[in-house]
């Protein structure tokens, strides 16, 4: 189930990056995000850590429904386009994304045997991370480089659940609280744009 | 009790910046004055001494680290107050800037003071954030332009660090549970880590996201570009404050990596010391305008420093930081009178000054100036002495002497094309140019003469010794 996921997931995020249309790339992001809270409801529930099924309960809130939600809402007020064509032609990007997948294996092959888990756990969360980069990269736009930054944070996520057990609460709670910020301060960042053009 | 009246400064600041009237324009400054007594307190406290569990302890290190940025703090509040003289600024905008700063400053001692990796993280992405804001408050296209780019490339920096801290969590969670978090337990269990490659894999993505927030390479240029857009307190506070407060975190980590594997580390930083300055001395080289040259010159000083960190030079890292967060604000702060009469006037700017005021500050000024680029008696001249010195001592431990002594000598060559610039720009704002008639505020003079009040601080024995006990 959690291999299941992970596919998912990393599939989800791949899709994100071919997408052309500004409101199919945040209903990737979201089905993205909603995957990392099954994932993490999942292994929470399998290793009994009440913390990470709270984070994964949180995460499905914040990250599935109200940030997509809000980034809609955001884009429909400041009339953000809706095109998003990405800069790096569809076949390089087909060659660029299994590069980097194979390239962040290689990277994680000595872990192997070091983390409790699965270590392509390790090797998937860096290549996410990887990705959303080049998520961010390849677009011109401000609302997909948002989401590119959101999808990071996601690959963050993946990486504390999978190859850590879950991190201490604190630092989860800490980092939804920032992530609320960044979407404050996007907003304002839009408010701002708006009242002077 | 010491961490309440640390946060209520800015907790003031921030609230007190919402009512609008002439009295709480004043009010302002003295709040981050205030920042200073629980500061002086924490100094007289036994180290070291937890002011929130095993979440937030205070030690000599970061102790020290809090003192020079509440200075500068206060410098910063100072020069804020005749912003509006110098550059076009509303009323409305210069209450935001103090509303953001003190969410900023509670961000930043929490991130300094932390013993835990959450919560640096945690208060470093704060302080980020409310500097977007800041940027903001100039009304210009190319400050708007800049403040996304600093959202989207602040967090990727700030993504980078949190991705290693997870990989080093992870690395130490098998052997620590819970505690792997905190940084005095890492470096205790150093010896018996279960996974080094993990952790090594988790620093370098630390260490790389904490130096593309510092403008190593390869993104030498993009807080010149944005400390140009913003106004000049922006970048006094990048420069003397967030840095410090990003640099604290890679003194925690690469005392960790150190312990683990010096050798790597070293040649780690060696190589992005080195590309790193080898692009930035040639941009020095060509810098136009102050701002641009102040910035890169940060950059050029923040590699040093983590330079001599990791040689084992922890003395003259940490003189080489007190001298630069005291230096670099100040040269920044007095940008908004050199640039009075244009933006890439090098020649003259150091003429043209009436009266006391402007004496004192042509200067001090022109004093700061030459002292970044350490002409003794500057506290620069000593650090980098020790620095180097430590530096070619690790050399003759190492297995390389020939190739560490290249590259010391290649960083010789590099600092010296930024000397001979910096000499030849003061000698043009000196001595070419015509003579216009430029205004200094008292509260300048007075926010530079803290900084070099600050810096002969530092040259004292007793601040020396201070200093070499942090080691």
């Amino acid at each position: 189930m959690v291999d299941f996921l992970i596919g998912l997931f990393l599939a989800t995020l791949i899709t994100a990056l071919f997408t052309t249309r500004l409101y199919r790339l945040l209903f990737w992001y979201s089905l993205n995000s909603l995957t990392l809270g099954l994932l993490a409801l999942t292994v929470g529930s399998r290793i009994g850590d009440t913390a990470m099924l709270v984070s994964g309960g949180i995460t499905i809130a914040l990250k599935a429904l109200a940030i997509p939600y809000i980034l809609k809402t955001l884009s429909q007020k400041f009339r953000l386009s809706r095109q998003t064509p990405p800069t790096i032609k569809t076949q390089y990007s087909i060659i660029l994304v299994p590069a980097i997948l194979v390239f962040t294996f290689y990277l994680a092959e000595p872990v192997t045997h070091m983390v409790q888990g699965n270590a392509n756990y390790v090797a998937i969360s860096i290549s996410s991370l990887f990705l959303s980069l080049l998520l961010m990269i390849e677009h011109r736009n401000i609302a997909p480089k948002i989401v590119g930054f959101l999808s990071m944070e996601n690959a963050l996520f993946l990486l504390g659940t999978t190859a850590t057990g879950g991190m201490p609460m604190l630092v989860e709670l800490g980092i939804f609280f920032d992530l609320l910020m960044a979407i404050v301060v996007v907003n304002l960042l839009l408010y701002r744009e708006e009242v002077e053009s | 009790m010491t961490l309440f009246f640390l946060l209520l400064p800015p907790l003031l600041m921030f609230a007190a910046s919402f009512v609008k009237t002439s009295r709480t324009r004043k009010l302002l400054p003295l709040s981050s004055f205030a920042v200073l007594v629980p500061v002086a307190l924490l100094f007289r406290l036994p180290k070291p001494y937890a002011l929130w569990g095993e979440y937030l302890v205070a030690d000599d290190l970061n102790t020290y680290i809090l003192l020079l940025s509440s200075v500068v703090g206060i410098g910063v509040t100072l020069a804020l107050l005749t912003l509006d003289r110098h550059v076009k600024v509303s009323e409305k905008e210069l209450y935001r800037f103090y509303r953001f700063f003190g969410l900023f400053w509670v961000g930043l001692s929490l991130s300094i003071l932390a013993n835990h990796m959450g919560i640096f993280w945690i208060g470093l992405e704060m302080a980020t954030l409310s500097t977007v804001y800041m940027i903001k408050t100039n009304r210009s296209p190319a400050a708007h332009k800049e403040a996304w780019n600093y959202m989207i490339v602040g967090a990727i920096a700030i993504s980078l660090v949190l991705f290693g801290i997870i990989l080093i969590y992870a690395a130490y969670k098998p052997l620590l549970g819970e505690k792997a978090m905190l940084f005095d337990a890492l470096l205790a269990n150093s010896d018996r880590i279960p996974s080094p490659f993990l952790f090594e894999l988790g620093f370098a993505l630390t260490a790389v996201g904490i130096f593309v927030k510092m403008g190593f390479f390869p993104m030498n240029l993009w807080l010149a570009h944005i400390e140009r857009a913003a106004f000049y307190p922006v970048a006094a506070l990048f420069s003397g404050i967030l840095e410090s407060g990003v640099m604290a975190g890679f003194f925690r980590f690469s005392t960790i990596a150190a312990a683990i594997d010096h050798e790597r580390l070293f040649l780690f930083v060696l190589v992005y010391t080195l590309l790193t300055l080898f692009i930035v001395s040639f941009l020095i080289f060509r810098a136009k305008d102050f701002m641009r040259l102040f910035s890169l010159s940060g950059v050029e000083h923040m590699a040093l420093i983590a330079l001599f960190w990791v040689s084992g030079g922890t003395f003259a890292a940490l003189l080489h930081f007190g001298a630069h967060a005291f230096l670099k604000p100040a040269l920044f702060l007095s940008t908004g009178v050199l640039e009075s009469t244009g933006r890439y006037h090098f020649a003259g700017a150091l003429r043209g000054y009436h009266g006391t005021r402007g004496k004192v500050f042509w200067f001090l000024a022109g004093l700061f100036m030459l002292a970044i680029v350490s002409i003794p008696p500057s506290p620069m001249f000593f650090s980098e002495l020790y620095g180097f010195g430590a530096m070619i001592e690790q050399a003759k431990a190492s297995d390389h002497l020939l190739a560490m002594l290249g590259a010391i000598t290649l960083l010789l060559v590099l600092l010296s094309v930024i000397f001979y610039r910096f000499v030849a720009i003061y000698q043009s704002m000196k001595y070419e140019g015509a003579e216009e008639g430029k205004t200094v505020y008292i509260s300048e003079v007075l926010a530079l003469t803290i900084f070099a009040v600050g810096l002969a601080a530092l040259l004292l024995p007793g601040t020396m010794a201070f200093l070499k006990g942090i080691g």
